[in-house]
């Protein structure tokens, strides 16, 4: 089998080069500023000595801001993915199946208008978020950056469902329909269940956007509401990087979007509803 | 959602008119269109916004092929997939922070890098990664296709799970080869869901900045600055933000033009195949 033997090959180098940043970033928690100077050097106990610091500095000095910051993040990200992935599966279900005009736009126009909110740059648009949040006193909470996360979400949430709607066979709600279902019934029993790729697809990416954002975090928050990646920015002063700290908290926030992503992993590939469709 | 979207948009336009500065105290003042033909005369604008277009020209297109190829490797039903689907989700989940300065600073690094490092050592010449103004562009294109290939992957994975599968069964009793398949049932069947990722992924590489920063801080010279960094230096770091602003809608426009050009052109094509 040729195409089994390049699938392969191509799988292993795939592999190891998603693998090695990822040990680097492992053993370079373990390393001492000094060992990290030098040359590089591969193997704990072979090359260099493996040492907790960082690991000790995570789980004492800063356990409390690590906590916090975790407990945000998840609490930010979390609900703007769920609700992103909702709105964005209601707008796109209705972009694939209703047509809408409104003047001279139709459902592509109105689509692209979504995707358009994302064109501008975050630097030039900051400002005027941390000018309405301060008037609206949302400033330094997370229901704010969760509304702000919610806006950039959705317009990438609604195009990969309607992607996800456009592909489920107009015969099967058709003939559900002839059966007497409710649009409702429609929309929850045969929709959904098939576009549920899509739902996962659409979560993943919107709490991965949320979870790793940084600037507007840092606009938004200062204290209460702050979330990692300002925590793993704060490993950075100007003498340099804190090696050692900045990759121990760089696991630690992977740690939460890898255990998200394992328990979705199942639902990414569809099984049952293969043939349904005679 | 208006709220949201249409008052940062109108702030910022009524900000190009204006001589607003951060760190000059000067009366406000609208200036008129001064921002506007400033721009047109600026060539680090220029050079950046170049920059950007390389940068994404590139970037997602090897994101794309790549992305694809993963996807429909690991949807063929080979024992150890599971494991390998997490696995290769992992570098988006990474924060860019992160990936700029341990992957990007130090795995790139001149000095004490490992990968000039295993160069060296298997006799190869040293690469000037983040000094030489060419491979920095690499260099960046390099880092930024590490974290976000995932990306196409999770969504060409999502795609392929909307494919029916008796035009590919019946294909395969005709005696059709694997690749034939793809290119003929499968490659066409994913032409929207492919040309959303592509639109996705490129949306947010126009707006690279994170990675620049940290890895080479936009050098050497401005070889590898891109437009956003340009709008945050002008407007962060020298105070102007009217001007900033009006450098931002030059990458609105110019974004808006390349999306417009894309789904034409993608029309076009489905309509091809349809």
């Amino acid at each position: 089998m040729k195409a089994r033997w390049i699938t392969r090959t191509l799988l292993l180098v795939a592999a190891f080069v998603t693998l090695f940043p990822l040990y680097w970033i492992v053993i370079t928690s373990f390393k001492t500023q000094l060992d990290i100077g030098v040359t590089p050097t591969y193997l704990p106990w072979v090359d260099f000595m493996p040492t907790l610091d960082g690991w000790r500095w995570l789980l004492s000095e800063a356990r409390s801001d690590v906590i916090r910051a975790i407990v945000n993040s998840l609490i930010v990200s979390g609900g703007s993915a769920v609700i992103a992935t909702i709105l964005g599966a209601g707008a796109g279900y209705g972009l694939t199946r209703f047509q809408y005009r409104w003047r001279f736009w139709r459902n592509d126009d109105i689509a692209f208008w979504f995707i358009s909110q994302r064109m501008l740059p975050p630097v030039a648009i900051v400002l005027a978020f941390f000018l309405m949040f301060r008037y609206l006193s949302l400033l330094d909470t997370r229901l704010g950056l969760t509304i702000a996360y919610t806006g950039f979400a959705i317009p990438f949430t609604v195009w990969i469902m309607r992607d996800a709607f456009a592909q489920v066979p107009l015969e099967l709600e058709e003939s559900a329909g002839v059966d007497g279902a409710s649009a409702a019934n429609i929309f929850f029993r045969i929709s959904l269940p098939i576009a549920v790729p899509g739902l996962v697809g659409s979560l993943l990416f919107a709490f991965v956007f949320a979870w790793n954002e940084y600037l507007f975090a840092l606009m938004l928050t200062f204290q209460q509401a702050t979330t990692v990646p300002l925590l793993l920015a704060s490993r950075i002063t100007s003498f340099g990087a804190q090696w050692d700290q900045l990759s121990a908290l760089t696991l630690t926030n992977l740690i939460p979007a890898a255990v998200l992503g394992i328990m979705l992993e199942r639902f990414l590939i569809r099984g049952r509803t293969e043939g349904s469709l005679k | 959602m208006l709220a949201l979207s249409i008052f940062p948009l109108v702030f910022s336009l009524g900000l190009t008119f204006t001589n607003v500065n951060l760190f000059r105290r000067v009366p406000l003042q609208f200036i008129g269109l001064d921002n506007w033909a400033r721009i047109f005369t600026d060539e680090a604008l220029l050079e950046t916004l170049i920059n950007t277009i390389i940068f994404v020209g590139g970037g997602v297109a090897i994101q794309y092929v790549f992305g694809l190829a993963l996807a429909v490797a690991l949807n063929r039903g080979l024992r150890e997939q599971r494991l390998m689907r997490i696995l290769f989700l992992l570098p988006m989940m990474v924060s860019p922070i992160a990936v700029g300065f341990i992957i990007g600073r130090m795995v790139f690094s001149e000095g004490f890098g490992p990968i000039n490092d295993l160069l060296e050592a298997v006799g190869l010449p040293a690469v000037a990664w983040v000094t030489s103004p060419g491979m920095a562009k690499v260099t960046i294109i390099l880092v930024d296709t590490w974290q976000w290939t995932p990306l196409m992957m999770l969504l060409m994975l999502v795609g392929l799970q909307g494919i029916p599968g008796e035009p590919i069964q019946a294909a395969r009793v005709d005696g059709a080869s694997e690749w034939q398949i793809f290119r003929h049932i499968v490659f066409p069947l994913l032409l929207p869901v492919s040309i959303t990722a592509i639109l996705i992924r490129a949306l947010e590489a126009f707006k690279i900045i994170d990675i620049i920063r940290v890895v080479t801080g936009g050098g050497p010279g401005r070889a590898t600055e891109s437009v956003t960094a340009y709008v945050y230096n002008v407007g962060a770091k020298q105070g102007d933000l009217a001007y900033a602003a009006s450098a931002a809608y030059v990458l609105l426009f110019v974004v808006i033009g390349v999306s417009f050009l894309a789904l034409y052109i993608s029309r076009r094509v489905q309509e091809r195949y349809a």
